[in-house]
């Protein structure tokens, strides 16, 4: 499905901030496969997602999609294949449009002609997927995304994603900047969605528990490097206490603020 | 007297709703408009001084128009330059540009030459002549509305809207924002050009200078239109613009009338417009200001009564 090979990014190269972010990676992601990701700030979890996303042009090495060398190929294009959810929940919706607007221009990939999709039907569509997130937002097609609780956008943003039908999910650490409760339904939903639709997905989180939890893979990164791939199996023994330890065991010395990062 | 301010607006309600195009809509600083404004009435007076059929000259009109909007999206896309800077780029070298369609003159007449504004009097004979040219103008404005409301309902429509409010989303969505900019700027400035076309058959001259401060003319268009009402569907939304056009040349007409009074002169006119700007943006903030406090007292209060009817129930169970 996805591979990395070889990938490195510098960022400001030849200059006084120059930063190697990634270095040399290689990753390869099945079909189907659930990665989680995790690893402390800095680390370059971020990075990754934008290089395979096509945000930032890579600084060395080759990534392919599908057996398709997409290295060159611009994000947009990129994105019929890969659906992308950040932290930030007002990114991935418009604010300024009606609810049924924005998830028009999400009811499939790419260009749009000068088709009217919007009709009754249509809108019947839109409030029987809107009553699967079971936030009331069935009865508020018409009211403006910017008007939804961060938790309601970003549980939009999934379903809009999902719309759009793309063959992979980047979650980028997507249920960080909602309370409890609503980063409970948003991660629900998403993996109730990946199973229905098959996705494969690679996420980002913060929370270890949900590392461990969720997936049939767990990849660790420090430094621009995965530093530990763990298979299903090896998860399924594991604990929050067992993953901080392997942390320390393979760092050597003691990072006590990547140990807060890493237990909370 | 009365309908002439209705017919200057409508012709200038044309150009706002361009300018609402792309400082609204598209999100993107455009200056093009000082320009193509210009730029369409040229084209259309040379058009018709040459003798191609009135229809003709205001679609090349509208082309022109579209080509400089073209022009100054692709140099904001290209060289990456804001879309301020590349507008002022593309107005800059409109000025050359007008002088040249006017045969090298600044100002080209459109005297005994049939015009719109000499044929509608002709086809509304049943009014009388002022009346004519409102009607004339009415039609033209409604069917400009009515095609600019079909196509922001279409799904190219809502792309571009959404791509003012959020690129990185378009972007996921798999479309080209770059393509969707040079689109929404044809149309803006094509939407502009029209109404410089107009503008110079209602007057019965093309000028190199007639673009001069439109954008800030049009910004204070669309902020009185955003007083009146407030809504997110895009048919009441160009119906503000076409109100707030007509209350602007009320306004200036006003100004222009009765200013002497208080040693107003013409040439005060564009101070006025500035500070109306200046004005409607410190109401606007105020206001939204305003309403955030009160939506934020209202959340408060929310959690206040959910958490003193927690503490309740937990007493209840308690007993």
């Amino acid at each position: 499905m996805l591979r990395i090979e070889q990938v490195s990014k510098v960022f400001y190269p030849a200059t006084v901030n120059e930063k190697t972010a990634i270095e040399y990676l290689n990753l390869e992601v099945k079909s189907g496969d659930f990665i989680t990701v995790v690893g402390s700030n800095g680390s370059g979890k971020s990075t990754l997602f934008n290089l395979i996303a096509g945000t930032y042009p890579v600084t060395g090495g080759k990534i392919s999609l599908n057996g398709k060398d997409v290295t060159n190929t611009p994000e947009y294009k990129r994105a019929f294949t890969i659906g992308r959810i950040f932290q930030d929940p007002t990114k991935g919706t418009a604010a300024k449009m009606s609810i049924e607007d924005n998830m028009v221009t999400a009811l499939h990939k790419g260009m749009k002609g000068l088709k009217i999709s919007l009709n009754g039907t249509i809108r019947e569509r839109f409030k029987e997927e809107l009553k699967q997130l079971s936030m009331g937002l069935e009865d508020r097609l018409r009211d403006n995304v910017g008007l939804l609780s961060g938790g309601q956008r970003q549980a939009l943003t999934l379903l809009m994603t999902v719309l759009s039908k793309p063959e992979m999910l980047l979650l980028d650490e997507h249920t960080a900047a909602l309370d409890p409760r609503n980063a409970q339904i948003v991660m629900d939903l998403t993996t109730q969605f990946v199973k229905r639709y098959h996705l494969t997905t690679l996420m980002v989180t913060h929370n270890m528990q949900h590392a461990i939890d969720f997936g049939n893979r767990l990849i660790m990164m420090d430094e621009g490097k995965i530093i530990l791939d763990l298979s299903e199996e090896e998860k399924r023994s594991l604990t929050v206490g067992k993953l901080v330890q392997k942390f320390k065991s393979i760092k050597k010395h003691e990072y006590a603020s990547d140990e807060d990062l890493l237990v909370t | 007297m009365l309908e002439g301010i209705f017919v200057d607006g409508l012709i200038f309600s044309i150009m706002v709703i361009g300018v609402l195009i792309s400082y609204r809509i598209l999100d993107f600083a455009d200056l093009t408009c000082d320009g193509s404004f210009a730029t369409g009435a040229a084209v259309a007076t040379m058009a018709i001084v040459n003798g191609t059929g009135l229809a003709t000259a205001l679609l090349l009109a509208v082309a022109s128009g579209a080509i400089a909007g073209v022009v100054t999206a692709t140099i904001h896309n290209r060289l990456k330059v804001p879309g301020l800077l590349a507008g002022i780029l593309t107005m800059t070298m409109l000025y050359s540009v007008n002088i040249r369609i006017l045969g090298g003159r600044a100002n080209v007449p459109l005297l005994r030459i049939t015009t719109l504004y000499t044929r509608f009097p002709e086809v509304f004979s049943m009014v009388s002549n002022p009346w004519a040219l409102l009607i004339g103008t009415l039609l033209i404005v409604l069917v400009v509305k009515f095609v600019i409301d079909i196509f922001f309902r279409t799904d190219l429509g809502i792309a571009i809207g959404a791509l003012g409010s959020n690129e990185q989303m378009i972007v996921s969505m798999g479309m080209n924002p770059k393509l969707l900019k040079v689109i929404g700027m044809a149309i803006s400035n094509g939407l502009i050009a029209l109404s410089g076309g107009l503008l110079a058959q209602y007057q019965g001259f093309a000028d190199a200078n007639l673009g001069q401060g439109m954008v800030v003319q049009g910004l204070a268009a669309i902020m009185i239109g955003e007083f009146l009402f407030d809504s997110n569907r895009i048919s009441l939304i160009t119906l503000r613009v076409v109100f707030g056009a007509i209350i602007y040349k009320a306004l200036m007409f006003l100004g222009r009338y009765y200013g002497y009074y208080i040693n107003l002169t013409p040439s005060d006119l564009k101070l006025l417009t500035g500070i109306l700007v200046i004005v409607s943006l410190i109401v606007a903030q105020t206001r939204s200001a305003a309403s955030s406090a009160d939506a934020r007292k209202k959340a408060l209060k929310r959690n206040k009564a959910r958490r003193e009817a927690e503490i309740q129930e937990a007493t209840h169970v308690e007993d």
